[in-house]
């Protein structure tokens, strides 16, 4: 019984984790190439929701149709925030930057109260589920998981094995080295905030369909918290290692759930925040660049 | 004969300035204005409560001034104020609020902001300065268990939440008997499910699961996973809108089916539907007030209470006037509302804006509005008011419990998640 429910919670916990991931690969790319902290994380997963629920409740059309134009209008605004605020302080000490992302998501929180207002809102997408041994898994959140698979493999290939994801790298590992080499850094720059903010935006498509509901203007402040640790543990600097980060935070939040409820006492959810920040701190104290991060 | 006179004048305005002395002492101090103080929450993570109340309260500060005429002391109509802040739903901005209305605006009495955790953040200071703190959105039981005296409570107290859910079911189906508990670990959410598992163990049920989950959750499956496991025939949940839709949605998605589904908060609010769809048919919620209740100034009669303020429909106008929205305001609005009448018809009953003489009267006074009935205990708690039961059916909010307030009946047992993903409706026949 235990076993089956172990099994059930870590099998959600994976689709979960995944999802958790694509939700932080944004974050990692931007400070990786920018050295930039955005808190202003979560209130762009916020944009990504809205829009979804905006394509999906008006226009009527699958909210997978929402990953590309949530991604492409996240691009956008990062190229707007970028031109208009960051570019001008990424020399600048780190309490600006963190006081700048800050005030980003505070001023996209508050206009999009002005437009959605402050109704908790949600949407009803069914397309079946599957009924597993151990648990029930809407179709939804396969798709869900599908998505974030696939787009971490396009941003692995294009890190990797294309002149523009090789310039990003060049830029990550010396800047001056890559300028004197003909790069254009500011480009670079102002490129890499734009997609971390498009994968943000396009993370938040993928997180309401997980799960649609409870969508609201302060909705993204939970998301920054788990997406910092999930950036710790995958590596701070590497937007796929994110990606392996949220599965393996996933994994350890559902599984430890089910393991701390067989304590008699004990309310297991107060545990596995426990855990999470404790293994955060850990990975602190020991590597600091993260689980999979390098130097 | 000279002497004599001037001693008789001098004797005469002796005698006068003794009267008038008299007079100014016991004669109630009658301001340009009554000011209430509000710590809103237009902002954060309460801004769809915090709304409602706004709305509730312009409505009835409108109500007093328009058609009440202002508040009367000393027999003259005084005009009632409002002055606002937004706490932006944080604890921290809650107690310099406080402090700053009392001390700066010097406003005579303060009306607490929505939500247990942050009327129990006011209330000392509120306390320090002997300023009447008026609650209309803090249900917990133990705000009124510190011993402070400047507190007066206008929503039902948290224990009370479940009452009629329980007894409803308990009537209906007897053999109903394991619930399920799982609720946000909040201030709010702990004390109705302290009082809900009280009351279902006095009438026989059996608590077969009891689980608490954090504020801000983003993901439930681990805990209904195991609430499946427990086979309740019961389920009593939530605590605020966000993990109230979540509780909805991810009980859906893990084919979760009950007998009755029960949501403190977010069941209740109209956004509930739209986000679940048919989802959210057989749901049910306890709520303070719901449109279409029959409280009238003949009902009041009926029971030998005052009634103040305006009648449903008058509210319904003056919060859509207020908020420039055309929305039907929920109970949130409504008891808002109803605190404001309270403090209106304390102050017309001490004959004076003294905090203390003011909740002296507030502890005799018994009255109706469209809120329904109202009177505190000595603490200050609410112990006047009736809870109703409301279940989404079609669509729409019906209330079904109690019998004489009810506008229609209970579907149940609520139709199975399969029932309801093929568009089957908690429609009574």
């Amino acid at each position: 019984m235990i076993w089956e429910q172990l099994a059930g919670n870590l099998t959600q916990g994976l689709i979960l984790g995944g999802v958790y991931g694509m939700a932080t690969m944004g974050l990692s790319l931007i400070f990786g190439v920018l050295r930039v902290v955005n808190v202003g994380h979560g209130p762009f997963i916020m944009v990504g929701a809205f829009i979804t629920l905006w394509i999906f409740t008006t226009l009527k059309l699958s909210p997978v149709i929402a990953i590309p134009v949530a991604f492409i209008m996240g691009m956008a605004l990062g190229f707007i925030f970028f031109y208009s605020a960051m570019r001008r302080l990424i020399k600048a000490p780190e309490l600006a930057t963190l006081l700048a992302t800050f005030s980003i998501g505070v001023l996209l929180e508050e206009t999009a109260k002005l437009i959605f207002g402050s109704d908790f809102q949600g949407y009803n997408w069914v397309v079946g589920k599957i009924i597993l041994p151990v648990t029930v898994l809407p179709m939804s959140k396969l798709y869900a998981l599908i998505g974030s698979v696939v787009i971490a493999i396009f941003l692995y290939v294009w890190f990797n094995k294309t002149r523009a994801g090789t310039a990003v790298r060049s830029v990550v590992e010396d800047s001056e080295g890559a300028r004197v080499c003909g790069i254009n850094v500011g480009w670079v720059y102002a490129f890499s905030f734009a997609i971390g903010i498009g994968l943000t935006v396009a993370s938040g498509v993928l997180l309401t369909m997980f799960i649609p509901v409870g969508i609201n203007p302060y909705m993204g402040g939970g998301y920054t918290l788990k997406a910092f640790v999930i950036a710790v543990l995958g590596g701070l600097t590497s937007p796929y290692g994110a990606f392996f980060g949220g599965l393996i935070f996933g994994l350890i939040e559902n599984g430890s759930y089910t393991l701390f409820a067989l304590m008699p006492g004990v309310e297991p959810f107060a545990l596995t925040r426990f855990l999470s920040f404790f293994i955060l701190l850990l990975i602190l104290l020991i590597k600091p660049t993260g689980l999979l991060g390098g130097k | 004969m000279r002497n004599k006179l001037i001693i008789g004048i001098i004797c005469f305005l002796v005698a006068l300035g003794f009267i008038l002395a008299i007079n100014a002492q016991t004669a109630p101090k009658v301001p340009a204005k009554v000011i209430i103080g509000d710590v809103a929450c237009l902002s954060g993570t309460y801004a769809k409560a915090g709304e409602q109340a706004f709305g509730g309260i312009k409505a009835i500060v409108k109500w007093v001034n328009e058609v009440h005429g202002g508040v009367k002391i000393g027999g003259k109509k005084v005009p009632l104020g409002h002055k606002y802040y937004d706490s932006e739903s944080k604890k921290e901005v809650v107690t310099s609020l406080v402090e700053r209305l009392i001390t700066v605006d010097k406003v005579n009495c303060v009306l607490a902001p929505y939500s247990s955790g942050l009327t129990l953040a006011g209330a000392p200071i509120a306390e320090k300065y002997g300023m009447l703190y008026m609650d209309h959105g803090g249900a917990s039981d133990r705000i009124f268990q510190q011993g402070y005296k400047y507190i007066v409570q206008t929503i039902g107290p948290g224990s009370r939440y479940h009452v009629g859910t329980l007894d409803m079911i308990h009537k209906i189906d007897p053999t109903a008997k394991r619930i399920a508990l799982a609720y946000e670990d909040d201030e709010f959410a702990r004390m109705v499910m302290m009082g809900a598992e009280k009351h279902a163990e006095k009438l026989g049920f059996k608590i077969v699961f009891k689980r608490t989950y954090p504020k801000k959750v983003t993901d439930l499956t681990p805990l209904l996973s195991d609430l499946k496991a427990a086979k309740p025939d019961i389920v009593l949940g939530g605590g605020h809108y966000e993990d109230g839709q979540l509780f909805g949605r991810q009980m859906g998605d893990l084919d979760i089916n009950v007998k009755s589904l029960s949501l403190v908060a977010s069941a209740t609010l109209p956004a509930y539907y739209p986000a679940l769809g048919t989802l959210a048919e057989g749901v049910m919620g306890p709520s303070h007030w719901e449109y279409g209740v029959t409280y009238s100034p003949e009902a009041a009669k009926k029971i030998g209470l005052e009634w103040i303020g305006p009648t449903q429909d008058e509210f319904v106008k003056l919060f859509k006037a207020a908020l420039g929205k055309d929305i039907i305001p929920d109970y949130h609005a409504a008891e808002a509302g109803a605190a404001v009448l309270a403090y209106v018809l304390g102050i017309e009953k001490a004959n004076s804006i003294e905090p203390a003489k003011v909740r002296a009267a507030l502890d005799k006074l018994k009255f109706m509005s469209f809120y329904g009935a109202w009177d505190i205990d000595e603490t200050g708690l609410q112990i006047g008011h009736s809870m109703i039961d409301m279940q989404w059916q079609g669509g729409k909010r019906v209330i079904i419990w109690p019998p004489e307030a009810a506008t229609g009946k209970l579907y149940y047992p609520m139709p199975t998640i399969a029932e309801k993903a093929k568009g089957k409706l908690a429609v009574p026949k």
